[in-house]
């Protein structure tokens, strides 16, 4: 798995590529803890590049919306392939999260 | 375990499931795995074996064998799906997924193992 994070402006993007199982989860978590030592309030997941989600992976995903619910923030993911989309309705999270299509849209979402 | 999940994607493929199918089998069979990892084991070292079944029909089954405390995942709640952001509890996902994700799916205790049998049908 690899995570490349962008600022752009007041919003940061999370591009994660490969695969979000148990055993790649603690890079994401210490990535997310180290962005989360910061104020910032606006954070895109694009998940282009995502080839399989776990429930380890969606722990992290919970964990996250919580702690940006927390701090009044916004969080959204974008760019969800089919079978990671599949993941995230079966689980319910789809409702959790909001996700969309587009980078762009996703962008529009948490200005 | 990427090497088990490997094994087991290759032996669904053989079988001729879809790619959508081999998606969920490999997030099923990870499931169960973690589960012993962590659970079974709790964070001691332990052994596993996968068993691929070979039937005639063209279903596949997984049984996931382990010498850990006696624990049936299925014993296990289900969460609350329909839950929002504020009650959402973290956690019981994974045998979620396994009950969701099987055709049919049944534990037993043999002598001092544990055993996850997981059917999933080609269709």
């Amino acid at each position: 798995m690899e995570i490349v994070v962008t600022n752009e402006s007041d919003v940061a993007v999370f591009a994660i590529t490969g695969r979000l199982d148990a055993v790649s989860v603690p890079q994401l978590e210490e990535r997310l803890n180290q962005w989360f030592e910061q104020p910032g309030k606006k954070l895109i997941f694009d998940l282009e590049g995502l080839d399989y989600i776990s429930s380890a992976g969606l722990r992290v995903f919970l964990t996250t919306a919580k702690k940006m619910k927390a701090r009044d923030g916004k969080l959204c993911m974008a760019r969800l392939r089919d079978n990671v989309k599949d993941v995230f309705t079966i689980s319910g999270f789809i409702a959790l999260i909001p996700a969309f299509d587009t980078l762009g849209a996703a962008q529009d979402a948490v200005k | 375990m990427h090497e088990l999940l490997t094994f087991i994607r290759a032996e669904a493929k053989k079988r001729g499931f879809s790619d959508s199918a081999l998606n969920r089998i490999e997030l099923v069979a990870e499931e169960a795995l973690v589960n012993v990892f962590v659970h079974g084991y709790a964070g001691t070292q332990g052994q596993v074996e996968v068993h691929c079944l070979v039937s005639d029909d063209p279903a596949l089954t997984i049984e996931v064998h382990d010498k850990g405390v006696a624990f049936d995942p299925l014993s296990l709640a289900d969460p609350d799906v329909q839950a929002d952001l504020t009650q959402r509890k973290i956690g019981g996902m994974g045998v979620f997924f396994i009950r969701k994700m099987t055709d049919r799916v049944a534990y037993r205790r043999e002598g001092n193992r544990n055993i996850l049998s997981m059917t999933f049908l080609n269709r």
